[in-house]
């Protein structure tokens, strides 16, 4: 009778750890599977062998499987796209701030997984921990200075003027800060400049970037432009990963001091 | 009747085991699944040693009482040990592996390594 | 194609249960090891034949083990080094390493040296050594202890182990020559190497990061 039970629900904590999503859970049901199972042999007259599974199986491989998923983790990445510093192209990512991140991937052992979105849901994203940093279009908001952040190139928040009518901005973005009243929020650069072209605003608060990518497409070549306050691009990252953060630290002032930070901006912008 | 539990058991676990090593595409969960079956096939032949109303095999008992099979015992008792040394070996390979091509997807593995080989 | 792979996992299982609680091969009869053990000393059925009767596939054993162990070396050395790895001061890790860390070590010796007369023997007391080191790691910090156990002590250590280990089980092989006296020896070698192996991962795979 104890074996049927036992072997039950040997079974049933296999069958739970094997479905598991997290890498972690399935490592930690799978080491109360082995104590199951040492208490399996003692009830099949194997005692030496449930002492075996046990100090082994329970101790040191739940242990040997935590230190490899430590040294094979990933570094989960919220994107905010932004032409040229980190875009899609077809199947690949690309920019300036893409090549940074592998870099920080290389030096961390760790894998990069990148999901897109929008730059108002970086903060909740950071809070509550789904992503471990945050890139791209990123000048950080007032609400976002509890941060840690790499800064990486100046820019500057501009008002740009071109006809009568609201003034438009991103959401959650630092430059939705700085909107007078009665200014309206986009989710996403395309969206703005959608509303743009079709006339319904009268202008916009971007930062630099964001105009050039305007610029280029022919918007707001006859436009005023009247700067307000002097940022940063940023990289943000979640509260607890310090460490990280200060790795691309370090590889930004490895970057500077070889040169080679230069030839990535000469070649991205 | 215990031991024919404890061999249901152990095939369950092996099929189980060789299921999430098929299905599953990250290496560290390939191994979880190599790591049940084997603790499959060590039940199997754990319960292969047990017989009914059987005591341990060890000396203290009284005479002529049934006892399980010491031989099969032993040979898992090997068994665990190396399975523990090859799981660490495979995890090194692993971890070797995910720094060379940054990724633990099987699939992109074997492409970025065909590449290599082209190149 | 996973759908009909998971399909036909299933059935087979299924089928194989069934089969399984039929009594189609009735177990065979177990071969009287009780005066094997006496002739070799040893109280422990599993014991006499892993030590005794079978002492040529516990000797290979050890060898893939140590092998395994050159093996995580070889493939985990070249990458990466230490960094400096913030080393926080976990009190209640060492005031609880403190009492219990006595008591491991103790329990893996006992284990390891009554082996032959009741369950335990070489294997699980240097996993269990192996486990204390690990705290002793959390307590300390890993570095200072890496610093402390570093390769120049233990290699010849692990390498003199497995090599009195194969000649003393080679010699007693070919004089065929059992006693309780070898077998807690060979139990104590192998729970010494099984400790050096826990250790040589715990290096090896926590060597960049350098924290648990």
């Amino acid at each position: 009778m104890t074996v049927l039970l036992l072997a039950v629900l040997a079974f049933a904590l296999a069958a739970v750890a094997l479905t598991r999503r997290r890498l972690l859970w399935g490592v930690a049901v799978l080491g109360v599977h082995s104590l199951v199972l040492a208490a399996l042999y003692f009830a099949l007259s194997a005692p030496d062998v449930a002492l075996a599974e046990a100090a082994i199986g329970f101790g040191l491989v739940t242990f040997v499987y935590l230190l490899a998923i430590r040294r094979t983790g990933r570094i989960a990445v919220a994107a905010v796209e932004c032409r040229p510093l980190l875009y899609p192209e077809g199947e690949e990512v690309v920019g300036l701030v893409w090549e940074l991140l592998e870099l920080l991937a290389a030096r961390t052992h760790r894998e990069l997984e990148l999901r897109w979105v929008e730059r108002g849901e970086v903060e909740g994203l950071l809070s509550s921990r789904e992503a471990d940093l945050a890139a791209g279009d990123l000048v950080p908001s007032a609400r976002e200075t509890a941060f840690p952040r790499v800064p990486l190139l100046p820019t500057r928040i501009v008002r740009v003027r071109r006809g009568n009518g609201p003034w438009g901005a991103i959401s959650g973005s630092r430059e939705a800060e700085r909107l007078p009243r009665g200014g309206r929020l986009f989710p996403r650069r395309g969206e703005l400049l959608e509303a743009l072209e079709r006339g319904e605003l009268g202008g916009a608060v971007v930062n630099l970037l964001e105009l050039r990518s305007f610029y280029l497409r022919g918007t707001f070549r006859d436009a005023e432009i009247e700067p307000l306050e002097d940022a940063d691009f940023v990289v943000l990252f979640a509260p607890d990963e310090g460490e990280l953060a200060e790795a691309l630290r370090e590889i930004m002032t490895e970057l500077r001091e070889k040169g080679e930070w230069e030839e990535l901006l000469r070649r991205y912008l | 009747m215990a031991a024919q539990i404890g061999t249901v058991l152990g095939i369950g676990l092996v099929f189980l085991g060789f299921g999430a090593l098929l299905l599953r595409r990250s290496l560290i969960w390939k191994l979880l699944g190599l790591n049940v079956a084997s603790s499959g096939a060590i039940v199997f032949l754990v319960a292969l040693s047990h017989r009914p109303g059987a005591v341990p095999p060890l000396s203290g008992y009284p005479e002529g009482t049934p006892s399980a099979d010491p031989l099969p015992q032993a040979l898992v008792l090997t068994a665990i040990v190396i399975h523990f040394a090859t799981l660490a070996l495979s995890l090194a390979y692993a971890i070797s592996l995910t720094e060379r091509f940054h990724t633990q997807e099987t699939e992109r593995i074997e492409a970025a390594s065909e590449e290599e080989m082209e190149r | 194609m996973k759908r009909a792979l998971t399909i036909a996992l299933l059935a087979t299982l299924l089928g194989i249960l069934l089969f399984g609680l039929t009594d189609l091969f009735p177990p065979a009869e177990v071969r009287p090891w009780a005066e094997m053990a006496r002739a070799y000393g040893a109280g422990n059925g599993v014991a006499s034949i892993v030590l005794g009767s079978r002492l040529y596939d516990t000797l290979l054993e050890v060898l893939v083990f140590a092998l395994a162990m050159v093996g995580v070396r070889y493939t985990l050395k070249p990458l990466g080094k230490w960094r400096e790895p913030v080393v926080p001061e976990r009190g209640v890790v060492r005031e609880m390493a403190d009492v219990l860390l006595p008591v491991i070590i103790v329990f893996a010796v006992y284990l390891a040296a009554s082996g032959h007369l009741g369950p335990g023997g070489g294997f699980p007391a240097g996993a269990i050594a192996g486990s204390g080191l690990l705290l002793l790691a959390m307590a300390k910090g890993i570095e200072r202890l890496s610093r402390e156990l570093h390769e120049g002590t233990l290699e010849p250590l692990e390498y003199g182990t497995i090599t009195v280990l194969l000649v003393l089980g080679c010699l007693s092989i070919l004089l065929n020559h059992r006693g309780s006296g070898l077998l807690v020896a060979f139990n104590l070698l192998i729970g010494i190497e099984v400790t050096i192996g826990a250790w040589v991962v715990l290096h090896y795979f926590a060597s960049h990061r350098g924290e648990i």
